[in-house]
């Protein structure tokens, strides 16, 4: 007859985990059952190799739906880790014995009334499953819950104390766990869980397994709560019951890895619910068995002073005499981590809580993070993931940071392609730090890795092959998704910064395709800022902008055949909002210094200008942008502004009128002298009972200048020379031998790409 | 009773020993843990003399600070392992009160205190001289003239300074030599006075005008600091205004019914809001006066409220009794103060219907 002991532990104590290594010393199985999942067992002996350094988490997802994935985090001092090393380093069988998560993870399980959601979001935070009344508290940190019982704020220093006070046979200890769970689950109804049911009678069906197997000391290992579950394992009947219990739960294919994880993760503010509050200090108290209370102080010292402030060896010293009086008071054997939180608040900190938030951030939680095999990693995206990594030498760590690329470097921009194309998986791993500046080579990333971006790398297999490959696929359904056009051209621009001129052809082809039968004109001339800027300026990346630049000729006349039908009936913000993209669009056309485009938006802005029922708003900034742009001459947008603004027109459609010629006007009434003649002979033309009328008009527009800009304009009609005198500098003419020299300065700040400034050269001269 | 009694009865305010002695006697008593030296109960029984309890002979203990346990825990534990305790915290957060109590319960005594004034001189911290001994006899130690914390190092026994911020900086430094060589020199004699064992300081510092005379990091560094918050709950701030309202209404002999505790409820509702900037529901924002309006203050307003109810009225704690004192208590600087509590009135109290017999006493006054 096989001898069978079940030690019920605490996730990830290590409290516990020495215990468990003690017991595990003594009772040399040969055999070890864990409660994990059995589907990670050909991944098991990897945790022995020296590269896999905890925390580590195995991870299992269903390969249809990545999405649906469970992770078992491990840190060093995890009991499980610390059996899983055991059991390898003797070379005995380790099994994991819980229910598979092929079952877990499969849709319609746990059978019962449970919303599909709140399965899916347990699944992934084993072992606890939260819910807000008192018996769930119990289940999640039962020992926890005792400690409470008993007057100890921590669960883990309660755990010591018990340890600590029997000394002796440590196996005594999990007796001692078992009798208090069974105490506990007493009054628990049977079956009240019925995914804790269908787990418990798989890990009795592992056990009975075990012992058929013909193993004689088989060491169990899984939360304290399962035991008394457990120890009814070779029960009269139990074997029945359990076969009908696990019989026909439906089950998914399920797939399992290795992944990185963190202690930044693993700390219960993380929202991993069964996370504890301070890994790094367990950790500490795990690889340093005495004087934890000074060498954690010294630590919170250290920071201090790398932080530049005050913290003397003397005031450590004051510290550790502060925490174990405390300690002592508390009727504790050494310090727990309030103790030492509390010393170092009232010693170190002066009790200063800005300081404290540094030390909790580093020495209670800590910022560790893991690291697996490169071969341990799974699917394909994960493996070029790593290898573009490696090739681009960009390492996923917690510790965040700053990297400015200058893109005309090769590597510098591979890495900002690679960046762009992890975001567009949804694994922002760099954030740009300022906004999209063509004009410039440099670009500024903030790099912040999250252990759990893994499973999107795993989601992403769904999609395809590679990053690339997945990004591609991941914005072509987007595409397919889009509703508005805008939406379709500010993906291009993602496309270009990722480099994905395959998935781009197919997004502007969809963009076409959507702009022929789109009847919104606002919306198509939103689409154009952005797409003319790409074609403009898009080649600074080296990326192919002639199909944009096609898109572009294809979008425009389209926009500039439906714009006066558009502007009709508008009320105010719909005026001003049609306004501001009539600017735009404008701005955009101006870019491309390409003559027919000039004279398509030309002749739309004619036909608007030319408008009687029009908004005013509209209308006054179409006449003003044909008067900037060369179309209309000073008599012709004088007449322009007459007829709009005489008596017949009425007070209000006068006002937006004034005010849509006007608007955003300061620079131009200051530094273009035409528009500031035209007003000012306008205004002395005027009756004196008209300009008494139009007076309070043109003072509502001429208000929301800027104070500086309204004083400009006085003083420079107050000069006797008056508005009129002319454009611009006198005698400034355009010297092109003299602008030639500049042009080998620009070229070293706009770069060795000949297209792009010859271009802008050919123009200016 | 004559004009020099001097008996306990007559004192306007008792020190804590005297108003505790029966407490502290049974404290003493039941003591059965270690006491560090010189220290006349353990501490454990020190904070239970703070926090309150009861004791296995039946005596109560009765709360001397509400708030926090594990504050006095700290607070205890920093004079247990002889290191000076600096008490923070802005005004009428029970600093002194505090600091008083733990050196009665400590050694007996809460008058071997320094008084932090910008005056304050050297001769008050270290020791000054009898200049008449000192002509006829030449510098002997007859001549010298002890200060209190000499006298607390001679004697072994807890030295108080309240205000510490409040003295200069160069005489805040003689306090580094006391602290950290735990002797007092005294060069003229060639002599120096060491600290008996129990020895040890508690200073008080308001940490709003912190920057009056910022501590040295020398000075600051031989001190724990523990840091007393205004109330956490409202419920805890009335349990303190309930409690010292009526210990001083014994002490005053105000021949008025105790305060009703929808009373207290309003004052510190008031008092909570307007120092804190929102309503209590924290649904509305209201601007904040510039004084603290400390807990301390609250109680000032009951109490005062008491005497002109005793002294001017039927005997029964009205509205109006109460509310031309804390109008007072708010509006410190007559101004802008006066804005802040009009529109708290306009805005927050004639809202509330239960308050309106609060909101016209207050318009007929204000």
């Amino acid at each position: 007859m096989a001898e069978i002991r079940i030690f019920g532990i605490r996730h990830h104590g290590p409290g516990s985990a020495r215990s468990l290594r003690a017991a595990l010393d003594g009772f040399t199985p040969d055999c070890l059952l864990i409660e994990g999942p059995p589907e990670a067992e050909p991944l098991l002996p990897l945790a022995a190799d020296p590269g896999m350094s905890p925390p580590v988490a195995l991870l299992v997802y269903r390969p249809d739906r990545p999405r649906s994935c469970a992770f078992f985090p491990c840190a060093g001092f995890s009991p499980e880790w610390v059996a899983l090393r055991h059991g390898l380093a003797a070379g005995i069988p380790v099994r994991f014995i819980d229910l598979p998560q092929a079952v877990r993870l499969a849709d319609g399980f746990p059978p019962g009334p449970r919303p599909p959601e709140a399965a899916a979001a347990d699944a992934a935070a084993e072992p606890a499953i939260e819910r807000p009344d008192p018996a769930a508290a119990m289940r999640r940190d039962p020992l926890g819950e005792l400690a409470q019982a008993a007057g100890h704020a921590d669960g883990e220093r309660w755990w010591d104390a018990l340890v600590e006070s029997r000394g002796g046979e440590a196996g005594d200890v999990f007796g001692a766990i078992a009798e208090a769970m069974t105490a506990l689950r007493e009054a628990e109804p049977e079956g009240a869980e019925p995914e804790d049911a269908a787990r418990e009678a798989q890990m009795r069906a592992g056990i009975r397994r075990a012992a058929r197997d013909g193993f004689a000391r088989i060491a169990v290992v899984c939360g304290g709560w399962h035991v008394p579950a457990l120890l009814r394992h070779d029960a009269r009947g139990q074997a029945a019951a359990d076969t009908a219990i696990l019989k026909g739960l439906p089950k998914a294919k399920v797939a399992a890895a290795w992944a990185p994880w963190s202690y930044p993760r693993l700390a219960a503010s993380s929202g991993y619910r069964a996370g504890v509050l301070s890994p790094e200090w367990y950790d500490t108290l795990w690889n340093h068995e005495g004087r934890v209370a000074a060498r954690w102080l010294a630590r919170a010292a250290a920071l201090l002073r790398a932080a530049d402030l005050d913290a003397s060896p003397a005031s450590v010293i004051e510290a550790t005499r502060l925490a174990e009086a405390l300690a002592g008071f508390r009727g504790r054997a050494q310090p727990a981590l309030e103790d030492l939180d509390e010393a170092a608040l009232a010693t170190l900190c002066f009790a200063d809580p800005a300081p404290m938030a540094l030390i909790r951030r580093k020495l209670v939680i800590g910022e560790r993070l893991g690291a697996t095999l490169p071969r341990s990693a799974g699917t394909p995206v994960e493996v070029d993931f790593e290898a573009q990594c490696r090739r681009l030498r960009l390492k996923p760590g917690a510790e965040a940071g700053e990297i400015t690329l200058d893109l005309r470097k090769e590597t510098d921009l591979a890495r900002s392609r690679f960046l762009n194309r992890l975001r567009l998986l949804d694994i922002p791993w760099g954030t740009p730090r300022h906004a999209r500046g063509r004009g410039t080579f440099r670009e500024a990333w903030a790099l912040a890795w999250q252990p759990d971006w893994v499973v999107e790398l795993v989601a992403a297999s769904a999609d395809g092959g590679t990053v690339a490959e997945a990004a591609a696929e991941r914005v072509r359904a987007k595409a397919r998704g889009a509703t508005w056009m805008a939406e379709l051209a500010a993906l291009i621009g993602t496309l270009l910064d990722a480099d994905l001129a395959a998935a781009s052809g197919d997004v502007i082809r969809a963009l076409d395709a959507r702009a022929a039968v789109s009847a919104d004109v606002f919306d198509l001339m939103e689409a154009l800022p952005p797409l003319a800027e790409l074609a403009r300026y898009g080649s600074v990346r080296a990326s192919d902008t002639a199909p944009v630049l096609a898109l572009v000729r294809g979008l425009l006349p389209r926009a500039a055949a439906g714009l006066v039908a558009a502007c009709q009936s508008l009320d105010d913000a719909a005026a001003a909002a049609a306004k501001t993209r009539i600017v735009a669009v404008s701005g955009a056309v101006a870019l491309q210094e390409d003559p027919d485009l000039t004279s398509v938006s030309r002749d739309a802005l004619r036909a608007l200008a030319d408008q009687e029922h029009v908004h005013g708003r509209v209308v006054g900034r179409a006449v003003r942008l044909l008067h900037e742009g060369g179309a209309l001459t000073d008599a012709e947008a004088s007449d322009h502004l007459r007829r709009a603004l005489s008596r017949a027109t009425g007070a209000l459609a006068a006002a937006a009128w004034i005010e849509g010629f006007l608007e955003d006007s300061g620079t131009t009434l200051i530094h273009g002298r035409g528009l500031l003649a035209l007003i000012d002979s306008w205004l002395c033309g005027l009756s004196q009972e008209t300009f008494a009328e139009l007076l309070p008009l043109v003072r509502r527009t001429f208000a929301t200048l800027a104070p500086a800009e309204r004083r400009v304009i006085g003083e420079a009609l107050a000069r006797p020379e008056g508005a009129g005198a002319g454009d611009g500098l006198p005698g400034a003419t355009f010297d092109a031998a003299r602008a030639e020299r500049v042009l080998p300065i620009l070229r070293l700040l706009l770069g060795p790409e000949p297209a792009a400034w010859e271009k802008t050269s050919e123009a200016t001269a | 009773m004559s004009p020099t009694d001097t008996s306990a009865t007559a004192r306007l305010r008792l020190a804590a020993e005297e108003a505790f002695a029966e407490e502290i006697a049974a404290l003493c008593a039941a003591d059965d843990r270690p006491r560090p030296p010189n220290w006349r109960m353990s501490p454990q029984a020190v904070v239970t003399y703070l926090m309150g309890g009861s004791l296995p002979s039946g005596a109560a203990i009765s709360p001397k600070y509400i708030g926090d346990r594990r504050l006095m825990e700290i607070a205890v534990a920093t004079l247990a392992t002889d290191r000076a305790l600096l008490l923070l915290g802005v005004p009428g957060t029970a600093k002194s009160w505090v600091s008083e109590h733990l050196a009665a319960a400590i050694c007996g005594t809460s008058r071997l205190t320094v008084q932090g004034t910008a005056g304050t001189s050297e001769e008050a911290i270290r020791y000054g001289w009898n200049y008449a001994l000192l002509l006829a006899k030449g510098p002997s130690r007859d001549a010298v003239v002890a200060s209190p914390v000499m006298r607390a190092m001679e004697r072994g026994q807890i030295a108080r300074v309240e205000e510490l911020t409040r003295i200069p900086s160069e005489t805040q430094d003689s306090f580094i030599t006391i602290l950290s060589e735990k002797t007092l020199p005294i060069p003229e004699l060639n002599d120096e006075v060491p600290a008996r064992k129990g020895f040890n300081l508690i200073a008080t510092a308001n940490n709003r005008d912190r920057g009056v005379n910022e501590l040295s990091s020398a000075l600051k560094r031989r001190f724990n600091t523990v840091v007393l918050p205004p109330p956490d709950t409202i419920e805890a701030e009335i349990a303190i205004v309930e409690s010292r309202v009526a210990a001083l209404g014994r002490a005053f002999e105000i021949p008025a019914q105790p305060p009703g505790a929808d009373e207290i409820r309003r004052v510190v509702t008031i008092f909570r809001e307007l120092r804190e900037g929102v309503t209590a529901d924290g649904k509305a924002k209201v601007k904040q006066p510039s004084g603290t309006l400390s807990t301390a203050e609250a109680i000032s307003v009951v109490g005062n409220g008491l005497a002109l109810a005793a002294h001017f009225g039927d005997g029964r704690l009205a509205v109006r009794d109460l509310v031309s004192g804390i109008g007072g208590a708010v509006v410190k600087d007559p101004v802008q103060d006066a804005i802040v509590w009009r529109e708290y009135l306009e805005t927050v109290v004639k809202e509330r219907p239960d308050w309106s017999d609060f909101y016209r006493a207050a318009r007929e006054i204000g």
